[in-house]
């Protein structure tokens, strides 16, 4: 598999997050691409069609699940993930579009080759259904 | 005729008189000035041990000196014709700590001068409150750990983040490390050599275990907060037992007074267990408060041995028995028998409520349909078992 092939947008608006875990992304060989605000990434995610969407729950405007569901309206080839602080029950809507339990990732991440695993995982089950 | 009518009149009506106050749950004495006694009831007989026919003359206080401090009002409610009224108050007897109100009203009749004392047993009343006061505290440590963990866990997840970045960033491993190496003219070879030689590698590993450590600390207290209706879920016994021992050892007071480092634990953890259906929360406090009381009881034993408590879970006739057993000094019947008794500690004013047990207790047989015993035996040890329903 070959990263630099692999486009994720991360959405978070604390932007310690979002460079820490672009600095690993970016280390991994993935092409990133940051929003601090779902509606922000709402504007640009079109023009940028994300293989993966990684999403913070709880966001200063509209949050995580929302932005998620009108992004998928946008772009449904894009695979979404949340990044989120409590456990969060995946909701009838966002199970709907294809996510999963494992979809959903607990804040802080101890390891972020978790990402990572996760990332493979859900960009081979992408290229499977395409298939 | 007519008088002896009315001697019988009189005669029933006393009898009367004295079944109504001897039924009533309440102590009830009726002195005069001074707290000289004239009437008692039963309760108060079997209060202060001191038959109806002694009491009579005594002054109130020298019968039931648990009260004299009350006792001593009664001239002031007399002459004021004001009733006074005491809440809570605490009283010793042996072992057995109890709680009572006490009531002193004026005696209404035309130059009297008598007062009626009415004492009352509210412990069960003050336990249901200290219980209902218990659980508060435990909802706001949890909406506080909820709180938190939303403001934490971003810092903490920078920590532990970005301390892996900085080991990533030094790899030799990440192409574009060699090259901005390059472009700065040093070897990552060296650098990393430089980097070892410094310890710095160890300290940035013990960033990331310091992070761990905190997160897995606000991931435990959560449990305390998800409360919203008691939540039933199937859960394996060694990760749950495994998650509150970690709870237990990052506990202050384990730490500090009861040097839970230094306590050997022993897991026997049956293979294979099936999982039991528990509301995990509380059976985590049924742990933490039998191991609390474990970890204390090995603190203050001065035994030789090494200080152990043993872990072990198994399937015993379709139910999930779970044993906590310490080496610790034991306890004698008389305490054994009343270990589960709301109130009942051995250990001083301010270290033990005397709750924790019986919280344990109430969770363990009332809430999960399962039972909680212990057997022990002096100098060698304690055993709490528990019993719950398998799935």
């Amino acid at each position: 598999m070959n990263f630099s092939e692999i486009s994720i947008l991360l959405v978070d608006d604390d932007e310690m997050i979002r460079n820490c875990i672009c600095a690993y992304l970016e280390d991994e060989g993935f092409l990133v691409h940051q929003a601090s605000s779902g509606e922000e990434a709402l504007d640009s995610i079109v023009a940028m069609k994300p293989t993966v969407c990684i999403s913070d729950m709880r966001l200063a405007g509209m949050n995580g699940e929302t932005f998620i569901r009108r992004a998928y309206l946008l772009c449904p080839e894009t695979s979404y993930m949340l990044h989120t602080g409590l456990d969060y029950p995946l909701s009838d809507e966002l199970r709907a579009i294809g996510m999963t339990p494992a979809d959903v990732l607990l804040k802080p991440l101890h390891e972020l080759s978790t990402l990572t695993r996760r990332i493979i995982a859900v960009v081979a089950s992408a290229g499977s259904r395409t298939r | 005729m007519p008088h002896r009518y009315a001697a019988e009149q009189i005669e029933q009506h006393k009898k009367a008189l004295v079944d109504i106050l001897d039924t009533l749950p309440s102590i009830i004495v009726r002195v005069g000035r001074g707290g000289c006694v004239d009437l008692v009831n039963r309760r108060f007989e079997q209060f202060s041990g001191v038959s109806a026919g002694n009491a009579m003359g005594m002054r109130v206080v020298a019968l039931i000196p648990q009260f004299a401090d009350q006792l001593g009002k009664v001239d002031l409610v007399i002459d004021s014709q004001a009733p006074m009224e005491f809440d809570k108050l605490l009283c010793r007897k042996g072992s057995r700590l109890s709680y009572y109100s006490l009531e002193i009203y004026p005696l209404k009749s035309e130059g009297a001068a008598m007062a009626v004392i009415r004492i009352d047993d509210i412990t069960e009343h003050v336990r249901i409150e200290e219980i209902m006061a218990h659980t508060e505290k435990m909802i706001t440590v949890g909406g506080l750990a909820a709180g938190m963990a939303h403001e934490i866990n971003n810092p903490l997840g920078a920590i532990m983040q970005n301390a892996q970045n900085i080991e990533r960033r030094v790899s030799s491993d990440i192409p574009a490390n060699l090259k901005a190496a390059g472009e700065v003219g040093v070897s990552l070879e060296l650098v990393r050599a430089y980097l070892e030689k410094r310890g710095i590698f160890e300290f940035i590993s013990h960033i990331r275990t310091a992070g761990v450590r905190a997160s897995n600390i606000i991931n435990n207290m959560l449990h305390f907060s998800r409360r919203s209706e008691p939540q039933v879920e199937a859960v394996d016994l060694s990760d749950m037992l495994d998650r509150t021992l970690e709870l237990v050892a990052s506990d202050y007071d384990m730490k500090k007074l009861y040097d839970f480092r230094n306590i050997t634990l022993v897991r026997e953890y049956a293979p294979g267990m099936p999982p039991v259906s528990m509301v995990v929360q509380e059976m985590e406090q049924v742990f933490m408060n039998i191991l609390k009381n474990a970890a204390q009881a090995l603190s203050g034993s001065g035994k030789e041995e090494p200080s152990r408590i043993t872990l072990r879970t198994c399937l015993d006739h379709g139910m999930a028995m779970i044993e906590i057993d310490d080496n610790g000094p034991g306890i004698d019947d008389a305490i054994r028998l009343r270990i589960f008794e709301p109130f009942f500690s051995t250990k001083e004013v301010g270290v033990g409520t005397g709750l924790g047990l019986s919280v344990a207790y109430a969770i363990v047989t009332k809430g999960h349909h399962g039972t909680l015993k212990v057997r022990s035996k002096p100098g060698q040890g304690t055993c709490f078992t528990i019993e719950l329903p398998v799935l």
